[in-house]
């Protein structure tokens, strides 16, 4: 089988050839920067700058050579804009903090303050106030919170919709140039388009807008699902609208182009709890979800991919209900996460993508003995009947040994060797 | 419904103009500031953190009844110090260097202050300079949290800066955070671990006691 064959063999849960792996393929899927570098380094590949494709994050994008030696079956394709707002383009050198030199778009400008931390601009643009920090000793950015004072008065929901707006010609133009690039791949793809993540608290403090107005703190907002519910259906209604016509308008391009669409990113969990009850769930985000992935499954024949962070197990049946087919990265490290459990309750109906290993405690830290048994382990108990796609628990971390990542790597082949079908 | 147990829902409620206007309406009555803490606040929080914990309060409920208290103290505090209440203890709280993530460091915080612990807020991104300038200052706890697996390792590094200012002996550490487990906390010398607010407190009391 090929990667879309094997692919589609999976999402559909039947049992494919080998246990399909994704690294890279979306801003939830993909490995720091640094840990691109040493994989690089490890299998000998070309010697060359990785680029940063996700500056939030730090993530290296996985080019041809290294998708091949790892064996990847998926690959990405995006919006025109990161999260800071501007377009990867006119790659230029960059110098970490850490050391690495790498390459990042013409429009990642920063400074660095008093305490030694960069900070980044939204659009690239020096003169607004920076919405993203690297601290000293850090690997990655994290928003800096920009709330106005918050006059209950006189809150308009239209704040906290500015980012949401009809698709341009030039994004359509820009999808065109993606899909090109990836035209002749053999490897399924993912699209990630943006508009329908409801609530996802990275994107709530908007650090891709130059001054964000409406409710942009964290805590506010977790406040407001809970006291200022009609603001929030509000924002949620109307983008909603927008949304659907901007998939109407994506899958004018688009077409068959990919196999699946990233929906949203909102994390429902904590490491042993959720941020909201079931029914909250239900009142409040569902109605809108199962508007997307209803016209989706209705127009097109791509798959809906939700992401979701930490203890969700009570969540995966409104999650099916609101018409998700992919589940990911399944945090088996979260309360009630076990992996047997969700394999055997969910999975008929839900494909798994990630929960190949966990990357708080195992992946970092322990062996790489530990790490092969436990990615040999997951792949076990996940691949059962198809609805698997390996992939680490989140991303792969800043610092954690190379040779634990190959660990994984080659826990993966191994079990994939043993169990072929 | 007395003027107690209506402060007492108000926390529960989240409803910060019903607990300030209740709480001037008690000490009009002349009930003591130290009653109206004991008898009303603390108990609403109590309730919070029990509610929290069998999963029927989540983290929006904490940070509400977290705004709710300080709203509350606002009020009060003044009139606790002037009749010569005394804190539990004194706790220095923040997250670690390298890590900005605050929100369950400050409901933490809240429920320490809440349930008459001084609080020595220091922060985000903490450098191990500043933990030790707290305990120099008084602090009986340092209470330390990371939300990365990337700045955990510097829950580590404070503790050694700790040992190393020869101030160890002198303060109970507890330890903190989503990817923070009691193997981690046992493994870098910690003395305590809690998985959640609530259960901070508990240990914190614990702690002070022993």
């Amino acid at each position: 089988m090929n990667s879309i064959e094997r692919m589609k063999k999976t999402l559909t849960h039947e049992t494919p050839d080998r246990v399909p792996i994704d690294f890279g393929s979306s801003a939830v899927t993909g490995i720091h920067c640094s840990c691109v570098e040493a994989l690089r380094d490890y299998y000998h590949l070309e010697k060359k700058p990785v680029k940063v494709h996700e500056p939030y994050q730090m993530l290296g994008m996985l080019e041809d050579d290294l998708l091949d030696e790892l064996c990847i079956d998926v690959e990405g394709i995006c919006g025109r804009n990161t999260m800071f707002g501007f377009p990867n383009e006119n790659w230029k050198e960059f110098r970490t903090p850490w050391g690495q030199e790498i390459l990042v778009s013409e429009h990642f400008n920063t400074t660095v303050d008093s305490n030694g931390d960069i900070l980044i601009y939204p659009e690239g643009d020096l003169k607004a106030p920076p919405s993203g920090r690297m601290p000293v000793k850090g690997y990655f950015f994290d928003t800096i919170i920009r709330q106005p004072q918050v006059d209950e008065e006189n809150l308009d929901p239209e704040e906290n919709l500015e980012e949401f707006k009809i698709i341009s010609d030039e994004d359509c133009h820009y999808l065109r140039s993606e899909l090109n690039r990836v035209r002749n791949s053999s490897r399924c793809i993912l699209g990630t388009f943006g508009g329908t993540a409801f609530g996802d608290i990275a994107l709530v403090p908007a650090p891709f807008l130059k001054e964000p107005k409406g409710i942009r703190d964290v805590a506010e907002w977790y406040i407001s699902t809970k006291l200022r519910q009609d603001y929030i259906h509000t924002v949620f209604s109307k983008q909603c609208e927008i949304a659907i016509i901007n998939l109407k308008k994506i899958h004018d391009v688009v077409q068959d182009g990919i196999d699946i669409i990233f929906i949203c990113g909102t994390d429902f969990g904590t490491q042993r709890s959720s941020f909201c009850s079931t029914s909250t769930y239900d009142e409040l985000y569902a109605p809108y979800y199962k508007q997307v992935n209803d016209w989706i499954h209705k127009n097109t024949n791509w798959l809906t991919f939700k992401h979701s962070c930490g203890a969700v197990e009570n969540f995966m049946p409104h999650f099916i209900e609101s018409g998700f087919d992919i589940i990911n990265p399944v945090q088996c490290s979260a309360s009630g996460m076990d992996p047997e459990l969700l394999k055997e309750k969910y999975g008929s109906e839900l494909t798994f993508w990630g929960g190949g290993v966990d990357t708080q405690n195992t992946l970092p830290n322990k062996h790489p003995d530990d790490v092969y048994n436990e990615v040999q382990e997951r792949c076990r108990i996940f691949s059962k009947k198809g609805g698997y796609v390996f992939n680490s628990i989140h991303n792969i971390q800043a610092n954690t040994p190379i040779h634990n990542i190959v660990a994984m790597f080659n826990a993966v082949k191994d079990y994939n060797n043993n169990h072929q079908n | 419904m007395d003027l107690l147990d209506e402060i007492y829902d108000a926390i529960i409620d989240g409803k910060q103009d019903i607990v300030v206007s209740k709480i001037k309406e008690a000490l009009m009555d002349h009930i003591q500031p130290e009653i109206i803490m004991n008898e009303g606040l603390i108990l609403g929080l109590d309730e919070v953190g029990r509610l929290y914990e069998e999963g029927t309060f989540f983290v929006p409920d904490m940070l509400i009844a977290a705004r709710t208290m300080q709203a509350a103290l606002k009020l009060l505090r003044p009139l606790l110090v002037k009749e010569g209440m005394k804190p539990i203890g004194k706790v220095a709280i923040g997250t670690v260097q390298g890590d900005l993530h605050d929100i369950g460091k400050s409901i933490v915080a809240m429920m320490f202050e809440s349930n008459g612990f001084e609080i020595m807020d220091l922060g985000v991104d903490v450098q191990p300079e500043k933990f030790i300038s707290a305990i120099n200052d008084g602090a009986q706890i340092i209470a330390v949290s990371a939300l990365l697996t990337t700045t955990m390792t510097n829950i580590k590094t404070t503790i050694e800066s700790i040992e190393k200012a020869e101030l160890r002996d002198q303060v109970i550490i507890m330890v903190g955070g989503a990817p923070v487990t009691e193997e981690f906390a046992n493994a870098v010398g910690a003395d305590g671990f809690a998985i959640n607010a609530p259960s901070a407190v508990r240990k914190a009391r614990e702690l002070l006691c022993a």
